[in-house]
This record gives structure tokens, sequence and C-alpha cells, in this order.
């Protein structure tokens, strides 16, 4: 409660600011400020309690799993503010808006992780969804922003016109918004499992595809990753795209996992899978610019995050705690540096390693957790995902096509690290402080850590 | 077929033709009016279904409200001269099949739900469309996601504001 | 008090990374108190431990050792393999040798590396301070996996130490050899510890050894066999031994550290740790036997005729090796040990001797060019003196009772093994004198200028040898056998560790005479060398055996005509003709075949939002049609497949 109160009221705070004070470059200090009291409100609610005493009528139930999950997307907005914050000025004219509509996207993440009635999953989705439109058109002399802002908006409402029917239909085959439904309960007494609630969660299955990007629903994905202002795609590529996986699993779990002794889900969550690894890795070979090739690997670490939705165990659970904390800050990482790029395709980077050793460094070792290599989370996050799965004890074969896959993206990772190290180049770089490249550094060095000891991070999930 | 039932009918089919003519019509002043006949039959289904609230919140928001809008944006940019849009007629062939497809797989799995079979709406029942009923729940059992639901809507106004005003 | 354990090795880690990474800013001074400090602070500590390990051992006697759990290393669901570090008697004693003998070295190394420049100075002590972490890691872990780690370890410090002189191509070769040698038997170390993992799902050295009656005759064997290709790998025994003598390229007190007092004994470490292991495999620990015995036998009678002063003692350090083997492999395990022990104490002042005779004629190596050092080098003449006294096995110095022990365990399982083993014994004495007579007796050979700069070397180098002879003197008094009226003190040290010794019973009258002849032969023959080689050294080009002796048997030729040629002609042609055209074809045609779907792939990306929409509500039909029909799709598949 404490996350989605006050990360409402500190975007507020930001409105007012854009008003009362005039100079552009203190919002992100406020901002950064507002996130250390979000932060530091959950990790109280995670030990200690809420500070609000609120009768939810069990709309939302804290789950530790849930505060757990709000603490990384917390702190990894944290990292993106401190890292980026001072991009988020350039992108256009309306900077604390910006922060404001942020700290709205977190407000609806932590619904996300909290929800227990349909309802309030789709309000969060909405007010998780409605920011980023905004956010991906902020450039507005730019025609392909304001092209994705578009495209983003008619799919979206699209999608959000299935999550409806499906939330109808769900309704319809149990008479309840709640996620856990006693059976005995449902309409007329009915003992099996209604077709219209299976139907329902179908859509459900292909609206939460469409929000995290799985194929063949990504398509949105890489035209406003692309069209958007890199600054707005990192955040929507990593701190948004985990919350709607929170969510996705969440569902599932209660819900699939209810019906999953008449209804076996696996085999569609499979295909998807599947298409969803095939597409966002093979396509991502293809291309020319490093933005662009990082819109389609997120679609392939999302098919990664999928195999959560498809263990649904707790080594699941825990498996995507630890990847979106891998993903998150791998990415970030890597798009901090990318904003500060001249040239946005894979030339650009020539030659980075001589003229800024330490940026190439850094995005190095973030590639590597991305492409999974072992001593970095990555390796760990991947791992857990396939152990998961292989404690399903079924579709053991998903686990080869997705070592297969991890593969094939190591071929378009190493291309970035080949440009930098390995091409004669002179790659333009933006003017980077020295506080950039401390944080940078940091950001390496933890994804280490969590390579080296992921458990430190699950043992504080755990205490 | 009492009286309700030759209601219930008649509303459904103005609806449907409605919503088709907003898509067939080239005009789009047609479009914008094709819909508020829409907005009208559902309203009509919510009173059928005793909940006048509803009907009328219906009418004031969307038809009022919303369309006229729409009909002055629409004034204002004028696009009421028709523009010929050159759309491939493959994908127009392929929209309607697929579309068509869908459609009849949401009949088939109203048809084959065991637990739908031989249920019609309950007409005059209940009465959580009333404003008293519906006012009471909102603020009691719904009171957080009526709350939260202002985050939605403010997020979308500062967004409005965001891409509305010149820079 | 047992927490402490994590500070043993951290100490030198942190020597390691200041003198690592500060090299170029240190000045030489500081570089050496820092590398000498952090071994001595381990030293206490580990002094530290081993009064505590003594003192539960007195309160508590029979009861183990709990292992000290630092943190999780592995923890995968029911998998779990935890970083534990496990002081108990055996890896005390360990603790002390390595410590201590290294505090010596390192003292030593701060005046004989003293004309490097700083910078590789630096490096020099960072180096030899990951290498006691890692050897510190190697006995100290709880479990096999901590071991490797260990193990792994001190490979790669062996590999930067004999290489340390990197301008050098010969250099770099031999510790190339040494490494890929090393590399060999820790591929058995590897496989041994799967097969564990396999079947009891643990490497926890208390877990396995609790266990044991879960695995089959077949298991333990072939496990055995496994750590021992591992052992041999590292402690150079046949086949895997030719790296050690070509690691005499490094500088000499890393030879004495390195190569003769702790890495090169961790193969029987760790034989001696998997005790349990290998009383359950006699296959195994015949081939031990025989193989140590071999090795033992096969190295000495190199060693006679080699004249590079550090070949001698390099030969000499693999022949002992064989020896511990033969005791491991007859069941004597405490003797292996006391005579790692032993061993680590006079061969670690044989080579730092060397050293300081190497020191003196500026950096020369060949004993043909020495002669009479006796009267320039006081101080070092008489510590090397009593080391070769010690590995000779004269009464009453060290060497005497840990090779007697050995010896005695031999004769009680075969008196063949026990005749081999004197007649190495004898050969033993023989090349030892041989190469102190040829070196401090008798008159000066080499040039004028080379006599005219002979001195002693400086106190940081000679209080080492001399503490050592101490020890080389004095260090078998901790086993004294029961048949001189001792009670064998490191035999009840180690009870509690090494639970499955082969005890024997000889009479003893029987084990009076085994010490007489071995004792007689070993007199005579160290008179003899003397005798023969300070009037008149041979300073003429062997012939005949002797010439095959010089060469040693051809082995490194040998392996070369069997092994590497061959398999250099095979690696051509698996390259010219099965790469090139087999595996780049599929490697390439594979990627071809990516970035062919790639291109068709990214034509589905239109940018139309139409076009979009189709195919997600075109997904949507076949994920309906799917999920509907997906026990027909499911039957179809497992028909195909």
């Amino acid at each position: 409660m404490n996350a989605i109160i006050l990360s409402a009221i500190w975007g507020v705070v930001l409105m007012f600011c854009s008003v009362l004070i005039k100079n552009k470059g203190v919002y992100r200090h406020i901002a950064a400020l507002g996130l250390l009291v979000i932060l530091a409100g959950n990790i109280h609610e995670t030990y200690h309690g809420s500070f609000f005493n609120i009768d939810t009528h069990e709309m939302l139930r804290f789950s530790r799993f849930g505060l757990f999950f709000n603490t990384i997307l917390l702190a990894a907005t944290l990292l993106y503010v401190l890292l980026s914050g001072r991009d988020v000025e350039k992108a256009g004219g309306y900077v604390a808006e910006y922060f404001t509509l942020i700290f709205f996207v977190l407000c609806g993440a932590s619904i996300l992780t909290s929800f227990n009635t349909l309802l309030m999953l789709f309000i969060g989705i909405e007010i998780l969804s409605i920011p980023l439109y905004i956010l991906t058109g902020s450039d507005k002399r730019n025609l392909r922003s304001n092209e994705a802002a578009l495209k983003y908006f008619l799919m979206g409402a699209f999608s959000t016109g299935i999550l409806l029917m499906g939330i109808a239909l769900v309704y319809g085959g149990t008479g309840s918004f709640m996620l856990e439904v006693p059976r005995s309960a449902i309409m007329g007494g009915y003992k099996g499992v209604s077709f219209l609630e299976v139907t329902g969660l179908l859509f459900l299955l292909v609206a939460m595809s469409f929000k995290v990007s799985a194929a063949p629903f990504h398509f949105w994905t890489p035209d406003v990753y692309d069209g958007a202002p890199s600054v707005f795609t990192s955040f929507m590529a990593t701190i948004v795209k985990a919350a709607a996986f929170a969510a996705f699993l969440k569902l599932f779990e209660a819900r699939v996992g209810d019906t999953s002794a008449a209804v076996d889900w696996k085999l569609l969550l499979s295909i998807i899978i599947v298409s969803t690894l095939l597409i966002g890795n093979v396509t991502a070979v293809f291309q020319q610019s490093v933005k662009r090739m990082l819109a389609y690997s997120s679609i392939a670490q999302a098919g990664f995050m999928l195999f959560a939705v498809f263990s649904l165990n707790d080594v699941a659970k825990e498996g995507l705690l630890l990847y979106a904390t891998a993903y998150s800050l791998a990415t970030i990482g890597v798009f901090a540096v990318l904003i500060k790029m001249k040239d946005v395709t894979f030339e650009g980077f020539n030659g980075l390693a001589r003229k800024n050793p330490v940026l190439a460094a850094t995005t190095t070792i973030c590639l590597l957790s991305l492409a999974g290599i072992p001593l970095t989370a990555g390796f760990f996050a991947k791992f857990s995902m396939l152990s998961a799965v292989i404690k399903t004890g079924t579709y053991t074969w998903l686990v080869v096509v997705a070592v297969l896959f991890a593969a094939v993206s190591a071929y378009y990772y190493f291309r970035v690290i080949q440009a930098m190290y390995f091409k004669e180049g002179d790659a333009q770089t933006e003017e980077v402080t020295g506080g950039f490249k401390v944080l940078l550094i940091a950001v390496a060095a933890l994804v280490i850590l969590f390579g080296v000891q992921p458990q430190a991070l699950l043992n504080w999930f755990y205490f | 077929m009492g009286i309700l039932q030759f209601l219930f009918w008649l509303l459904s089919a103005v609806a449907l033709t409605g919503a088709i003519m907003v898509l067939a019509s080239k005009n789009p002043v047609h479009s914008v009016l094709w819909l508020i006949v829409v907005f009208f039959a559902i309203s009509g289904h919510y009173v059928l279904l005793n909940a006048q609230f509803l009907a009328v919140v219906n009418l004031i928001v969307y038809a009022g409200a919303i369309m006229v809008l729409f009909l002055f944006v629409i004034m204002l940019m004028n696009l009421n001269t028709v523009i010929e849009t050159r759309k491939n007629l493959w994908m127009k062939a392929a929209g309607i099949i697929s579309g068509g497809i869908l459609f009849l797989i949401m009949i088939s799995v109203v048809r084959s739900s065991a637990d739908m079979v031989s249920r019609t709406a309950q007409l005059k029942e209940g009465s959580i469309g009333l404003i008293e009923t519906l006012g009471k729940v909102l603020f009691t059992q719904y009171v957080v996601p009526f709350e939260i639901s202002s985050v939605l809507f403010l997020s979308a106004m500062v967004g409005a504001v965001v891409i509305g005003k010149k820079d | 008090m047992s927490n402490l354990v994590f500070l043993v090795p951290l100490f030198p880690l942190l020597g390691f990374l200041i003198n690592g990474l500060f090299r170029k800013s240190l000045s030489k001074p500081m570089i050496g108190v820092i590398g000498c400090g952090a071994l001595l602070a381990s030293f206490v500590v580990s002094a530290i431990l081993f009064g505590n390990v003594a003192a539960a051992n007195r309160l508590h006697p029979g009861q183990p050792i709990p292992a000290t759990v630092l943190f999780d290393f592995i923890n995968v669901s029911s998998f779990k393999i935890q970083f534990a570090f496990l002081a108990d008697q055996l890896s005390c004693l360990f603790l002390l040798i390595i410590t201590g003998i290294g505090f010596l070295i390192h003292l030593y190394s701060t005046s004989y590396m003293h004309e490097e420049p700083t910078e590789h100075y630096g490096r020099y002590f960072a180096y030899l301070n990951l290498f006691v972490f890692s050897m510190l890691l190697l006995v100290l872990g709880a479990n096999y996996l901590v071991m490797f780690i260990g193990w792994e370890g001190v490979g790669l410090c062996s590999y930067l130490l004999i290489g340390f002189w990197f301008k050098n191509d010969n250099y770099n070769y031999a510790a190339k050899k040494a490494f890929v040698m090393n590399r060999i038997g820790d591929l058995g170390f590897l496989l041994a510890m799967f097969w564990l993992l396999a079947k009891l799902g643990t490497v926890d050295y208390n877990q396995v050894f609790a266990k044991t009656a879960l695995l089959s005759k077949t298991d333990i064997t072939a496990i055995t066999l496994l750590f021992f290709v591992g052992a041999a790998g590292k402690s150079a025994q046949i086949p895997l031994y030719t790296w050690l003598p070509d690691a005499m390229a490094g500088p000499t007190p890393v030879s004495a550290l390195i190569h003769a007092a702790t890495m090169v004994t961790a193969g029987i470490y760790m034989i001696a740790r998997s005790n349990v292991l290998y009383s359950l495999a006699e296959c195994t620990q015949h081939v031990i036997a025989i193989i140590g015995l071999a090795t033992a036998l096969f190295a000495a009678t190199i060693a006679i005729k080699q004249n590079d002063i550090k070949k001698v003692l390099a030969y000499s350090t693999v022949s002992q090796l064989g020896y511990m083997f033969l005791g491991l492999g007859v069941g004597a395990y405490t003797g292996a040990v006391f005579h790692v022990m032993t061993h680590a104490f006079f061969k670690a002042l044989l080579f730092l001797g060397a050293g300081s005779v190497i020191h003196a004629m500026h950096h020369e190596q060949d004993i043909r060019n020495m002669g009479g050092l006796k009267k320039y080098l006081p101080k070092t003449h008489l510590t090397f003196l009593l080391g070769c006294l010690a590995i000779a096995g004269i009464p009453p110095f060290s060497g005497f009772f840990s090779k007697d022990e050995i010896l005695a365990a031999a004769y009680a399982h075969s008196p063949i093994y026990w005749g081999i083993g004197v007649a190495t014994a004898a050969l033993t004495a023989f090349y030892m004198f041989r190469l102190y007579a040829t070196t401090f007796l008798g008159n000066f050979r080499g040039t004028h200028d080379q006599q005219h700069h002979l001195h002693e070397s400086p106190a940081a180098m000679t209080i080492p040898l001399m503490v050592l002879a101490l020890l080389s003197v004095s260090g078998g008094f901790a086993g004294v056998p029961e048949v001189l009226g001792g009670d064998h003190q490191l035999h009840g040290w180690l009870s509690g560790v090494i639970t499955s010794e082969k005890t024997h019973h000889l009479e003893h009258s029987t084990e009076y005479l085994l010490m007489g002849v071995s004792v007689a032969l070993a007199v005579l023959a160290s008179v003899f060398a003397i005798s023969r080689y300070s009037k008149k050294p041979e300073l003429q080009e062997a012939t005949g055996l002797g010439k095959v002796l010089q060469n040693k048997w051809y082995i490194d030729e040998l392996y070369d005509a069997v092994i590497v040629k061959p398999l250099l002609k095979l690696a051509d042609v698996l390259k010219n003709v099965v790469e090139k055209s087999g595996i780049d074809g599929i490697v390439n045609g594979v990627g071809k075949f990516v970035h062919y779907s790639s291109r068709q792939l990214r034509l589905l990306q239109s940018g139309l939002v139409g076009s979009y929409i189709l195919v997600i509500v075109l997904s949507i039909v076949v994920l309906f049609l799917v999920f509907w029909n997906q026990s027909i799709i499911l039957q179809f598949v497992q028909k195909i497949f």
C-alpha cells in the first residue's frame, strides 16, 4: 500500500514542482528523493507493515513476493533516474510532467504486484500503459516518435479490449472478479471448469502476452521502442516489462493454477514461448541499429521470462525475481550508454573501447549478462528459469530450444562488443560525467555480484 | 414472445446494425452519428436490465459529451469531406475473414459452455444498476479501485496537457 | 574460536591484492614487508588453530572437528555445495607446513629477488601470495569442490611463476608444459568429482565418507583411480612427471616452495584425506604402490647423472614423491604424511641452499663448474650437508624416521617392495652426496671472475636456511616409532582423520634388521660417493648407460615421438580436412540459415498497424484452435516421434 499511495502523491508533488520551480535540473533530484522515500516506505512495509491502514476488501493483497518485487522495481527506477535523469531533460519540454508520469507508472506497477481482483488488474494495467503512450510521443517534433505513440495507443487500446473481454468472460463463468474463487461458489453450483472461464483466461493470456511483448503479439514493440526517445525506451523495456510479468505470473498462478487440473495450458504457452524466442532472437540478428536490436532482444528476454509463467512453481517465482533484477540492471546499463551515443547503429560503437574504456567495459559486462554468460547475473537468471521448467517434468525439450536461442543471442550481443573492441572507428559520445561512470561501474559490479552470489539477492527475499 | 423479449431483440438488432454502419459509412460524421445510435440501443438494454442510472449516464457521457466532442473535432479539422484512402482490397478481405472467424469462435464458446445452456439475460431483475445500490457499492466495497482510478484520470489529463500544449 | 579459520587464507589474499594492484607504486622493502607479513600473520593464526585442535583433541578424543561454513556456494533446489573450511588435525598440520615454510621462503626471496626491478618484484610477491592463498584453500576445503578450486589455483600460480622470466621462450615452454600436464591430471579429478556427485549427490568429505556403503566396488575403484590420475599430475608421478624437472626454470625459491615443499604434495594430501575411499579400493592401492615405487626408482637413476644442481634436486623430489605414494599404496597414510612433512623441511632447505650457491655463483647452475665452495660459503655448506644427511636417511636426522616407516610398511606388504625401496634409498644417498661432494668439496673449477666474487649470502637468506636445517635435523622426532622407544606422536595426532590405516605387526628383531640394512646401505653409498667425487669429479661426457641416464631415459623424446607428433599430425588432418569441409560447412551453414530467416522474419514487421492487428487476430484464432484440439495435436506429435 505504501508504494501505491506514496508514488501517487509524489507524482502530484512533481506536478506542482513544474509550476513552482523553474529550474529544470532540480526535478530529477526531487524524483530521486521521492524514489528513496517510496523505497524506504516499501521496505518498511515488507518487514513491519504499511503506514496506511486501509480496508481494501481483499481487492489488494500484499504478499512478500509482491513487496519484494516492488523493491526491485523501485530500486531499478532509482538507478534509472540517477543514470539517465539528465537525459530525461533533453527528451522534451515538460520535464516535471515526464517524471510525474514515471511515478504514476510506478503506482500502476505497485498495483500489479498486489492486485487480488481482475478489476484491480485492469486499473493497474491502464495506469501502467497510459503514461507510456504519452512518454513515447514526448519528442513532439520527431515524426517517428509521434508515429510510435499513435501506434502504441491504437494497439494498446486493442489489447485493452481483449483484456476486458477476457475479464467479462471470466466473470461470466465464475461470477466473481476475485483471483481465487472457491469452486463450490461458482454460478449455480456448477462443478466442472466453466467453458466461459477458460475462454476468458485465454483472452487474458493474449492481453498479457501483448503487454509483455510475447510473440505473436509483439508487433508494437520494435516500432515503439525504436521510435520513442531512448531514455523512455529504457524505462519501458525494463521496469514496465518486469511489472507486467509480475502481474502475468500472479494472475496465472491463481487462475490457471486453479483450472490446470482440468485444462492443460502448457502446450499453448510453449507455442508462445517458442515463437517469442524465435522471433526475438532471429530478427535481432539482422538489425543494423543497436537500439532496434535491443528492442528485439527484449522480446527474446521476455521469452525466457515466460518460462516462469509456464512452470508456475517456487523455483519460477524466485527465478523471475532474479531475472527481473538481472535483466533490468543490464538493460538500464546498456541503454544509459546508448543514450550517450551520437550514432546508435552498430557502426556508431566502433572503437568505443579506445575512446572511452569505462563505458565500453561496463557495456560489455551488461551485454554478457544479457547473453547469459556465467559469472554474470544473467547466467543464474536463465539457469533458474530453465531449472524451473525441468522441475515441472514436462516439455523438457523447451530447455534445449531455449539454450539454442540463447546461443543465437550471443551473436548479436557480441556484435556490439566486437564493434567496441575490435573495430577501428571513431565512436562519438556526448560528454559523460565522472558520477555517471561511477554509477555504471556500480551497475557492472552488481551484475557480477549477483552472478557470483545470486543467493545474496534471494536470501534477502527470504529474510 | 412477450414485449420485453421483443424489445431485447429489437434493441440488439439496432445496436448491431448501428455498429456495422459505423464501420461501413465513408463519411466520418455519419460514423459518429451511427455510433450515437449504438449508444442509444445499449442504453435501452440497460433499462431492460433495470439499470436506469447506467442508462442515463451512458447517454449523458457517451452519447452526449464524447460524441459531441468527436463531432466538433471532425468538423473543425474539416474531415467531413470524403477522403478515399486507397486501402488494399486483399487486406480488407483478410480482415473481414479473420474477424469473422473470431466472431464465430466467440459464438461457439457461448453455445458450448455447459453452464450457459438455456440461460438468457434475466430481465427486470436485480437492482445493481440503480443509483442507490450503485452508490453504496462504489463507496464501500469498491472504494479502493474507485479512488485509485483517479490516478488513471490524472495521468490521462497530464498526458493531454503535455501533448496538446504548444511548445 | 574455529571461526578464525577464514583469516588463514585471507591474509595472503590481501597480500596478493595489495602487491598486485600497487606493485608500481610500492617500494621494494614495503612489498617485502607486505608479502612476508601476510604469511607471518597467517602462520600465527594457523598456530592458534593448531592449538585449538590439539585442545579439542585432548578434551574430546575421537570426536571429529566440525567444518566452518562460510557461505552457500551453489544452492539449486536439492543440490547444495557449501563453501566450507575444515581445520582438523590433517589440515592444521599442512597449514603449519605451508605458512611456516612459506614464510621462510618469502623472507629468503626478499633477498634472492632483490635485483629484479620493483614492478616485477611486486609481481613476484603477488604471485607467491596468490599461490599460498590457493594452496590454503586446497588444504582447508571441507569438500572436493573447494579443494578443486585451490587445486586449479595452485596450478595457475605454478604456471605463472615457472614462466616468471617470461622473456625467455624456453621458460615459457616449460610453464606451458607444466600447465598442460597438470590439466590432464585435473581432468581425472573433475571426472572423479562428477562421479561422486552423480552417485552420492555430494562432494562433502564427511558425507562422502559416511556414504561409502552406497558405492559399488566398480564405482569406488573408478573414482579412486580418477582421483589418482589427478594426484599423479599434480605430484609428478609416472607418466605425468616430466613437467617437474622443466619447472626448475622458475626462480629457485619458487622451486623450493611450490615444486618441493607444498604444491607437489597436494596429491598426497588428497589421497590421505580420502583414505577411507582408498582403503576400500584394493586394486587402486596396488596401482598406486607400483607407480610410486617405479617413479621413485626411475627418478633416482636419472638423478645420478644430472649436472644441473636444480635438476638433481628436482629428480630427487620426484623420487621422494614416489616414496610417499608407495606409502599411500601400502596403506601407511600416516607414514606418507610424515614423509611429506620431513621432505618439506629438508627439500626446501636443499633448494634454498642451492639457491644460495647459485646466487653466489652468479646464476651458474652446472655443478661441473663449482667445487670447493666449502670455504667460501660456510653457512650454506653446513646447512646443505645437514639436508643431505636428512634426505639420505642417516639416523637420527628426520628423513630416517619417515623413510623407515614407509619401508617397514612396504616390507609388511611385500618384501619385494621393500627391496626396491631400499635400493632407491641407497641411490638417493649416492646422488645426494655426489652433488654435495662435487659442489662443496675439492677445488674450485669456475672462472677466475666467479671466484673473485664468491661470497656468503646475506642474513635474510641464511636465517631461513638455519631454521630449516634445525627442522630437518629434529623434525623426525615427531614420529619416533615404537621400536625405538618412542610413541609416534604424529600417529596419535592424525588418528582422528586417518581412520583406515593398515596396521602391521613386525617382530622387533625384524624391524631392527630392516633399519640396519637400509642405514648401512645409505652410509656405504654416501661414503662411496664422497670418496669418488670429492677428488676427481666426472667432467667428461657420459657414455653408455650413463648417457641414457643423463638424457633422462629419453622419456621426453619418447613422449614427443609417440604422443605429441602423432597428435599434431592428427590435428593437421582434422584441421585441414574435417574442419574446413565438414564442421566449418555446418557452422557457416547454420549461420547463413539464421541470417536468411532473420531477413525473412524482419519483413513481418511492416510498420502497418492494420496488418499487425490482423496477425494478432489470426494468432488468437490459431491459439483457440490449438487449445481446443490439443489432445489430438499431442497424440499426433507423439506418433511422429
